[in-house]
């Protein structure tokens, strides 16, 4: 069959390896990782707009026919996310030799960094279940190797609460993979639907149960209350390059999952996972993630808790499982990888510039760094789904299914935490950015100017999804279609 | 019109490139142009043959939303209030604002703004609008905020902020409910439907979504607190944003909807209370302020409420007065701002305590204010627009029918006092306004500089204006036919024709109320010495400003309180949390949907060997809980996983077996090495309670995963696919072992991926260890 869909996870493996081998030549390492991550988008890329033109690729692994083999499907839906990861990734890596020391960058930073973007897309690529649980181990194992990196005495700290909870829900997805082979005797995704759908309804009870365990696995990565303690200090600690990646990716792959696995498999009992259990969730989410994000006057940790939120409005479009919300959650999901990754490059700025992470330390940082002040503020506008920018067009597609399905708390509360998200961000606006020129703020402008370039070009990107939503929306809307529709999906893996 | 709409925006973003040469020319002087020439393209709509335009560019199809311009009667109005005063606030913000200042953002503000106002007054789609609206917002907060480096500003820009954007969510939601309920988004196809939308299930929802958006953005009690603050503005921006237009802007939504609502009891009643509720706590609160501008920000919000409640009422004449007093407003408020900033540039000061005395110094601004302010008051001069206006007011406030009901009824006696009582404070603040500044004796030792009047052309954006309210006063039907009643018509969804008359007669009740405003407003003026201690006693501690701060602290200090209480940093409790969650949850779930299946018939028979290795295990697993020290802990865990060996060897797998052998040797191994290095274990000294719990999640937990366990036991639905894994694996595979085969080649990836996790677990290791040694080597 078609080999492309697995290129997006090997190229960058190879990549890591090549790297590997010479770790002190930064600056061959840092233009051969620059010069690679361009050429590895191009190809995405081109590959995405071959999914959109001629159907789903499916790689079935060593030409082994699913279900046997392991299948690697680039659908509408997954070749769209490895394509904004890899959007991401090709800012950060012109990112990360200005934010990063020599001596990081000495220490794998660019091998960890290719074999996180491989365990990414091929969590997003995968076919089966088992292999997602592999890639979740390489992008964890490589999140490891960047969260440690440096070395400080809080990195280690909140590192190892980061891998404790992480092993916990590893060796909770394993369990419940052992329970679902148990009960239909396969690990392929598709096929896991086909005979999950076969089962009578009476006896689908065990199912929900199983498939709820599963969603807390994925729940504990995509941060869904109440499941998100270990992330907001272990995303503050690292880099700002790393939290960027962390912030954009991973929790997004356990949402991700959370959508494939609950619109392909689990959809016998909408009514109770979906409509009940999802939306309420949701609704904590939402509310305790801004909540958070008002609590402290770290700006980093303002945006870090910005993450759980925006989660919870993705979760709200599963919840309501209908072409609006799917589509909105698709689109919400893109958006706010793209400016989540935008904003930790633009803190990551103020910090250096600032030199400080307590906001009640700064102030006036405009007047010095004035295009650093505007783009800020253009990503806070952005992040509360201003139109006509990219959380807009999400947010009115959630909202239009919520209360088309009559969902009336759920929207007041969507629309309170756009409110509080856009208190909690211009706070730091008009603390930070505004009022008197502070003392001690650095004098490399050089620096600041490099670290702000690369969330231009994401900004840009947001700009482009809410103005030139016209381009995109069609897309979104194949997808959502295509993922209430599960038959092209079965259909593209085991008959294909 | 679309060129219309987006110069001002197109200029916005070039100004910053034009203020580089701005120590040559006065930035200002560059762009007046641009909302003169819209100005004029307006004014060419202008006349009693008035005929609607529209214009429609596709935006996003999918979404309905187009960019669908269309002009009628009411966009005329505000189209023309927008681009002229905007046009007067430009030329005279070249004087207020001198070229030191950060000219450039200034400008790129105020055009940012002018297009999304005449965006919000010119579209058709409702979710255009809304994005417009939200533009107005932010525009308006970075010209609040404009002074950046004053605390007062800060503050400002941040109320203004939320309270305007949280009516902007609300909107939002309003218009989806709409655009959900009638399948358009269009606004003209809503008002089609107004009937479906009425008897709609939702109507109480669209209604109380709209009414706040409308009621934040044109500052209606209690949400009138941010147009206080939002003085710290530069004057020209108060002048434009803050009295004339963007306030303005929920007066519009109502208007342009109010053909939806206008037969709802419930808008009638919301409307009028709130609007005159504004009108008269406002009034009565301009009369405390000692500031000047923060007197006429009362004042706006007061007219702002008088308006309000004139389309509440809803009738025709009611709207007719409405629509004419918002150009009435714009008119002699727009001056008065205008003389105030005079005011404060020319003295230093703003603060009424210390002016007195100006007539003399400053004659054509005192002319100028005299206008204005006795138009405010209503003083019943035939060349004052403002009495026209508020003398429609009474007389609609007395015509009320067609509602029925004893609230409603009771509410209809009451709305002409309320009316009077309003404006009566009315004519004393502007009474104030004017006497305090110009006239009493002049304090020379208290103002920072020595008074003289301002350069002509700053007095010219005000003298305009203050031309315009005489002429609106004593030509008030040709206003009346080329603009006024197509706005009203647009309004009120029918024809309505009206004569604007000056004589009603001394028996015509309106009149008769105007005199007793004029009557009761001089008496209390003249006492004003003995009222004062009254006003500082009310509203004293009750406010809404005091309400604001204490949700904007609050909401920082509880979410601090709230987070901190479980984000302890402590894993233990996290575990505990996110456990406690998958065992309800998950348990919950399968007791809802009936899904256990524990029997244990079909098991396999429980052998002796296997309890006593089973039971070894748990003992084990138990003991490590509780050992005092971390060898000993490593240990009592080692024989744990050799307990599994043994199980496997039992249960005839002894490849499994092998590999569990080495790993759980190595691990202890290892473990022991790195131990060596660790301190010792803290006793936890820990209360029943805490260990209560974690006893307790631990059982629940085990619990759960045996009954899961056993029940998919039970529940086979379909055969494994790992037969086909035994029968290929020689033939398709090639080997004998059938775990190898599946290893490197049925299941290939999951083993390249799995070494990359070595390969990356070993450098991780490597780079800590190395990272460390190279920081101890410096």
């Amino acid at each position: 069959m078609n080999n492309l869909a697995i290129l997006p996870i090997i190229l960058p493996l190879l990549a890591s390896v090549i790297v590997a081998f010479i770790p002190s030549k930064l600056n061959i390492v840092r233009k051969l990782s620059q010069a690679l991550m361009v050429i590895f988008l191009i190809i995405v890329g081109y590959i995405a707009w071959l999914v959109y033109h001629n159907g789903v690729i499916v790689t079935q692994g060593g030409g082994w026919d699913a279900p046997f083999g392991i299948s690697i499907v680039a659908d509408y839906l997954s070749i769209l996310l490895v394509l904004t990861t890899y959007i991401i990734a090709t800012a950060a890596v012109f990112y990360a030799p200005h934010s990063l020391s020599d001596q990081q960058e000495k220490f794998y930073f660019y091998t960890f960094y290719f074999l996180l973007i491989s365990g990414v897309s091929g969590a997003f690529l995968t076919g089966d279940l088992f292999n997602l649980f592999v890639f979740f181990e390489v992008l964890l194992m490589a999140s490891y190797g960047l969260i440690v990196l440096g070395n400080g005495k809080a990195q280690l700290r909140e590192s190892l609460k980061y891998v404790l909870v992480n092993l916990f829900s590893s060796m909770l997805f394993v369990t419940t993979i052992a329970f679902i082979y148990s009960l239909v005797g396969t690990v392929n995704m598709a096929h896991i639907a086909e005979r999950v759908e076969a089962i009578p309804a009476e006896q689908q009870g065990i199912i929900t149960g199983i498939g709820v365990l599963l969603f807390f696995v994925f729940a504990v990565k995509a941060a869904i209350f109440p499941l998100y303690y270990w992330l907001p200090n272990s995303y503050v600690v690292p880099n700002p390059v790393i939290s960027a990646l962390f912030g954009a990716l991973l929790t997004k792959i356990g949402i991700y999952s959370i959508f494939r696995v609950y619109t392909l498999i689990f959809v016998h009992d909408t009514a109770f996972t979906h409509q009940q259990l999802f939306i309420w969730l949701a609704i904590f989410t939402m509310l305790f993630g801004v909540i958070g994000a008002l609590s402290t006057n770290n700006v980093k940790l303002i945006v870090t808790y910005n993450i759980i939120p925006a989660i919870g409005f993705i979760l709200m479009g599963i919840g309501l499982y209908s072409e609006d919300g799917l589509a909105g959650s698709v689109y919400y999901l893109m958006h706010d990888m793209v400016v989540k990754a935008a904003l930790f490059f633009l803190i990551g700025a103020l910090v250096v510039a600032a030199g400080t992470k307590d906001l009640s330390k700064m102030s006036g940082v405009i007047q010095r760094f004035p295009l650093l002040g505007w783009l800020f503020f253009l990503g806070t506008i952005v992040l509360a789904g201003v139109p006509p920018f990219s959380g807009f067009i999400g947010k009115l597609l959630l909202l239009r299914g919520a209360l088309s399905q009559e969902y009336f708390l759920l929207t007041i509360v969507a629309l309170l935490s756009s409110l509080l998200i856009l208190l909690s961000m211009i706070r730091i606006f008009i603390r930070g950015f505004w009022g008197e020129k502070m003392e001690g703020m650095t004098n490399d402008n050089r620096k600041v100017h490099a670290l702000t370039i690369p969330a231009v070009f994401l900004l840009a990107i947001s700009i482009f999804l809410g103005v030139g939503a016209e381009y995109v929306l069609p897309y979104v809307d194949t997808i959502s279609t295509y993922l209430l529709d599960r038959t092209e999906y079965i259909s593209a893996v085991l008959k294909g | 019109m679309v060129y219309a709409v987006f110069a001002p925006l197109i200029f916005a973003i070039i100004i910053p490139f034009l203020s580089r040469i701005k120590h040559k020319v006065h930035t200002g002087w560059l762009i007046l142009p641009v909302p003169l020439l819209i100005f004029i393209y307006f004014l060419q709509f202008v006349g009693s043959d008035f005929e609607t335009a529209r214009q429609t560019i596709d935006w996003i199809p999918s979404l309905n939303i187009a960019l669908d311009f269309y002009l009628d009667g009411l966009s005329l109005l505000f189209a023309l209030l927008i681009s002229g005063i905007g046009t007067l606030v430009v030329l005279y913000s070249i004087y207020y604002l001198n070229k030191e200042e950060q000219l450039g953002h200034f400008y790129t503000y105020l055009y940012i703004f002018m297009s999304s106002m005449l965006g919000v007054v010119l579209s058709d789609n409702v979710f255009v609008l809304y994005t417009f609206w939200e533009f107005t917002s932010l525009s308006s907060f970075l010209l609040i905020g404009y002074w950046h480096y004053r605390e007062k500003s800060r503050y400002g820009a941040l109320k203004s902020m939320l309270i305007t954007v949280l009516g902007g969510f609300s909107l939002l939601g309003g218009v989806i409910l709409l655009t959900i309920e009638t399948g358009t988004t269009s606004i003209r196809g809503m008002i089609e439907q107004a009937d479906l939308i009425v008897n709609s299930d939702y109507f109480l929802f669209i209604l109380i979504f709209l009414l706040l958006g409308a009621f934040t953005k044109s500052a209606q009690f209690p949400f009138h607190i941010w147009l206080p603050d939002a003085m710290e503005a530069p004057t020209p921006v108060s002048a434009y944003l803050h009295s004339a237009t963007m306030v303005k802007a929920g007066i519009y939504l109502m208007a342009r909807f109010s053909p939806i609502f206008s037969e709802v009891p419930l808008f009638f009643i919301i409307l009028s209370i709130f609007g005159l509720v504004t009108l008269a706590w406002a009034s009565y609160m301009a009369v405390r302020q000692t500031d000047l501008k923060g007197s006429l920000a009362f004042s706006t919000i007061s007219q702002l409420g008088m308006i309000m409640a004139m389309l509440g009422f809803g009738t025709s004449y009611a709207v007719f007065a409405a629509v004419f007093h918002i150009l009435n407003h714009a008119t002699f408020k727009g001056s008065l701002f205008m003389v105030a900033g005079i005011v404060d540039h020319e003295t230093g000061s703003r603060d009424i305590r210390k002016l007195g005395g100006l007539m003399t110094f400053m004659p054509i601004s005192a002319t100028l204010a005299i206008f204005g302010t006795f138009s405010m008051a209503g003083v019943p001069l035939p060349f004052l627009n403002g009495f026209y206006s508020k003398e429609m007011f009474f007389e609609s406030a007395l015509d009320l029918g067609g509602y029925s009901g004893a609230f409603i009824e009771s509410l209809i006696t009451a709305i002409p006092i309320i009316a009077v009582v309003g404006s009566i404070f009315t004519f004393v603040y502007s009474m104030y306004l004017f006497f305090g500044t110009f006239r009493g004796e002049y304090k020379e030792s208290e103002l920072p500089k020595k008074p003289h009047e301002a350069p002509f052309m700053m007095l010219v954006p005000p003298m305009l204006l203050v031309i315009g309210v005489m002429v609106i006063g004593l030509f008030p039907n040709m206003f009346n036919q080329a603009l006024i009643t197509h706005s009203a018509d647009a309004v009120y969804g029918d024809e309505v024709a009206k004569d604007i008359k000056f004589w009603h007669g001394w028996d015509s009740p309106a009149f008769q109320m105007s005199l007793i405003v004029v009557a009761a407003g001089i008496l209390l003026y003249l006492t004003k010495n003995k009222w004062h201690h009254i006003y500082r006693v009310i509203p004293g501690r009750f406010n809404f400003n005091r309400v604001y701060d204490w949700m904007v602290e609050k909401i920082e200090s509880v979410s601090n309180r709230i987070t901190t209480a479980y984000m302890t940093g402590s894993l233990r409790l996290y575990m505990i949390l996110i456990l406690t969650a998958i065992i309800t949850i998950t348990a919950g779930a399968i007791l809802i949907s009936d899904g256990f299946n524990f029997e244990v018939q079909d098991l396999a028979p429980i052998t002796a060997p296997e309890v006593i290795v089973a039971s070894i295990m748990a003992i084990a697993a138990i003991g490590t809980t509780v050992a005092r020290n971390r060898i000993a802990a490593i240990l009592i865990l080692g024989v744990v996983g050799y307990g599994l060996a043994i199980l496997f060897v039992m249960y005839s797998a002894p490849d499994l077996a092998l590999t569990q052998l080495i790993i759980e040797t190595v691990t202890v191994v290892l473990f022991l090495l790195c131990f060596y290095h660790l301190p010792n274990l803290t006793t936890n000294n820990n209360s029943i309670v805490h260990k209560g719990t974690n006893v307790l999640v631990s059982i629940g937990y085990g619990v759960l995963m045996l009954v899961i366990g056993v029940t998919a036991y039970n529940s086979r639905f379909a055969d494994t696919i790992s037969n086909f894994f035994m029968e290929n694996t020689y033939e398709l595979g090639g080997g004998h072992n059938a775990v190898n085969v599946i290893l490197v080649d049925f299941r290939g990836i999951d083993t390249l991926f799995e070494v990359a996790v070595l390969f990356g677990a070993a450098l991780g290791i490597f780079a800590m260890i190395k990272l460390r040694q190279d920081k101890g080597a410096k």
